[in-house]
């Protein structure tokens, strides 16, 4: 009876603090979407209201008129979708190799990685710019493909080698042992355990090239400018239009918030991946 | 004959080709490729010269140009660069002074002629100009018992301000609680305390000679004017009481919806805004304007023009100069995009008498005063704005400061930046 009651009051504690940690994730979003749905007088009230006094979709409205943020948003996507295929596809092997097969050189390889990490993307605009611009790929989608690739690799590297990490080394070596090659065994064994830790990877990978900004503006014109680009300019000199800009914000987080819901399973599963390993 | 079709044949791909090859590319802000558009179907049309706009958001134009700048070439023909770059770009862009006819200077305000020339160099044209006027609550001004009590306890009749004293008596007169729950809730007017721009015009009205730097680039923020400006700037807060008290969180875009929410009965502000009411705003078919304050030396404001200018690395440096100069001979093209704004006085002047531009001859009559000029054309005026101007107003603002010192200690730093 005790221990029930203790128990009861804990779980009330942790999920208690579980809300507060929610709704602190969420006030901003929650905020915006508010924003988005006030008329547009409404929209910086003095004080700020929370709630709109009336609701009103003309914000969405005004938003869906325009004639550049759909084709933004078809930008955005082909580029973030073509970006996490390449990503994945230079990274898992490359981490799988550089875990499993580790080498002095596969350390280095992995550390270099980090350090790409912690160069400010600003310094890059300018090499990125000349480099695509005498190759002939500025504002084309395979460009600005190449330039998200060239960021999203280390990330996807980082993560993927953890994820490999945390496999048992006996499930290649039992796969070879029944007649596979190493790519067969890597092929058919290893990377349907990895399930879980490539949807997290390209998750990640997805979202750094979706709200990917300075390259986007750097190396595009119209043609494959993405919605980032488009949602900062209604951050005009002669004002700032918050309720179109809200609204396009949270039209633009929808395709993140469904993928995330979608992959929930294997997200989970791939964050816990080699948790209890032993 | 076979030769003769055949070079026919060849002569028509090439200037078909050429033509083709007649594209300028214009970089710029959004709300500018609205204003520039109309100008720019009429070139090609008359022209033949295509034009193709890339837009983007306020600070990658800057970004961009910098970008190309950096990589030595340049895929614009024609940027269009808010005053404040002038000075950071100036080397970076081709003399335009052939396109400034005596036709063009004269139709031009002054302090726009000014803020194109980067020392000797002519950096660009004005493609549109904006500056703050005074905005105000007709229906308040209107009313007869409102002009009865002003009377009675100022001694002179209620009209819109046109001086400090005016301002500040009328703000007053205004602030009030309308409900009666003993809490202030409607105000004469409001004070912006992040940006500096609207005590700098304060400055030009006090008669100094030129806003925190002198034509000379002496620092001169601890003048007179200066002082005064910031006395009278901070005046409506610390002493009268008549703005919203959070002061330091107000910016233009809190001014300008404390306005529209029918909060406050004046609001000094960018005279494009009064096209741009919202139709479900209070205030809506209510709001009168005229020209900004005058000091000691009349009316003055700080400009806010955009310039059109050609970057050394185009590969069409004829064609570019020929839209500027059609796009300035056509100014009056952009008035019916949302901004509504143009640069030349013809322009502006073209729509006089037109309802639903009325604040055209208030901007006009601001945008030519004699002591109005542009902010110093300096590659580290906004760093002087961060580190000096912007913080000086805000620590004048808490009321608690020797305005005197403030500025003193404002120049100190800014030689600070200079040397």
């Amino acid at each position: 009876m005790h221990k029930a009651r203790h128990l009861n009051v804990s779980g009330i504690l942790i999920n208690g603090a579980a809300l507060v940690l929610v709704l602190s994730y969420a006030l901003p979003y929650m905020y915006l979407l508010m924003t988005s749905i006030k008329p547009a007088a409404d929209v910086q009230q003095i004080p700020p209201s929370f709630f709109p006094a009336v609701l009103s979709f003309e914000n969405f409205r005004e938003v869906l008129r325009s004639s550049t943020l759909p084709k933004a948003f078809v930008n955005s996507l082909t580029v973030a979708v073509l970006t996490t295929a390449l990503s994945l596809a230079v990274a898992v092997p490359a981490a799988y190799v550089a875990t499993q097969y580790r080498r002095r050189i596969t350390t280095l390889f992995l550390l270099f990685a980090l350090v790409t990490r912690m160069v400010p993307s600003v310094s890059l605009g300018v090499p990125l710019f000349q480099l695509l611009k005498s190759l002939g790929l500025l504002d084309t989608v395979p460009g600005l493909v190449l330039a998200h690739t060239s960021a999203a690799v280390p990330l996807a590297l980082l993560l993927m080698s953890a994820f490999f990490e945390g496999m048992p080394r006996e499930l290649e070596e039992a796969a070879r042992m029944d007649g596979c090659t190493r790519f067969q065994a890597f092929r058919k064994i290893v990377l349907p355990v990895m399930t879980g830790g490539i949807a997290v990877t390209a998750l990640f990978t997805f979202i750094t090239s979706w709200n990917e900004f300075l390259y986007a503006l750097l190396l595009t014109s119209e043609a494959t400018k993405t919605a980032p680009i488009v949602i900062a300019e209604y951050n005009s000199v002669y004002g700032l239009a918050w309720g179109a800009m809200t609204a396009a914000a949270v039209l633009y987080s929808l395709p993140v918030i469904v993928v995330t819901l979608a992959l929930q399973k294997q997200i989970v599963g791939g964050l816990t991946f080699g948790a209890v390993k032993g | 004959m076979k030769r003769l079709v055949g070079a026919s044949a060849l002569a028509l791909v090439l200037m078909a080709a050429s033509a083709k090859a007649e594209t300028i590319n214009i970089l710029v802000e959004g709300g500018g490729e609205m204003l520039q558009k109309a100008v720019a179907e009429k070139f090609t049309a008359e022209t033949g010269i295509e034009v193709n706009f890339t837009v983007v958001p306020y600070q990658g134009v800057f970004d961009k140009f910098s970008a190309e700048i950096a990589s030595g070439s340049s895929a614009f023909d024609v940027i269009t660069i808010d005053v404040v770059w002038n000075a950071k770009f100036a080397s970076h862009v081709e003399d335009i002074s052939s396109l400034f006819t005596d036709a063009i200077r004269a139709d031009l305000p002054p302090a726009l002629l000014a803020d194109a020339k980067v020392g000797d160099k002519v950096i660009g044209m004005p493609a549109w100009a904006n500056a703050e006027i005074v905005f105000y609550r007709k229906d308040l001004f209107d009313k007869p018992e409102e002009k009865e009590a002003f009377q009675a306890k100022y001694g002179y009749p209620l009209a819109p301000p046109k001086t400090w004293q005016q301002w500040r008596e009328i703000a007053k007169f205004f602030t009030r609680d309308t409900d009666g729950d003993g809490k202030i809730d409607f105000w004469g007017t409001d004070t912006i305390g992040t940006f500096s721009e609207e005590w700098m015009a304060h400055v030009l009205q006090a008669g100094s000679p030129g806003v925190i730097l002198d034509k000379d680039g002496q620092v001169i923020i601890d003048n007179d004017a200066h002082q005064k400006a910031l006395e009278f700037y901070i005046a409506s807060h610390c002493v009268d009481h008549s703005v919203p008290e959070n002061v330091n969180e107000i910016g233009w875009g809190e001014a300008q919806n404390l306005f529209y929410q029918g909060k406050t009965a004046m609001t000094k502000f960018w005279a494009h805004a009064y096209k741009m009411t919202p139709a479900d705003s209070k205030v809506s078919g209510k709001v009168g304007v005229v020209p900004m304050l005058a000091g000691d030396a009349g009316i003055a404001a700080i400009p806010g023009p955009w310039y059109n200018v050609v970057p050394s690395t185009s590969q069409h440096k004829d064609a570019a100069k020929k839209f500027i100069a059609f796009a300035i001979a056509n100014n009056a093209l952009g008035i019916e995009a949302p901004l509504g704004l143009a640069a030349t006085n013809s322009a502006y002047r073209s729509y006089s008498g037109k309802s639903g531009y009325e604040h055209f001859a208030p901007l006009l009559e601001t945008l030519s005063a004699p002591a109005t000029q542009g902010r110093p054309i300096n590659e580290k005026y906004q760093e002087i704005v961060d580190e000096a101007v912007l913080p000086a107003v805000q620590e004048a603002l808490t009321c608690k400061a020797d305005v005197a010192e403030v500025l003193k200690e404002a120049k100190e730093t800014i030689e600070d930046i200079l040397n």
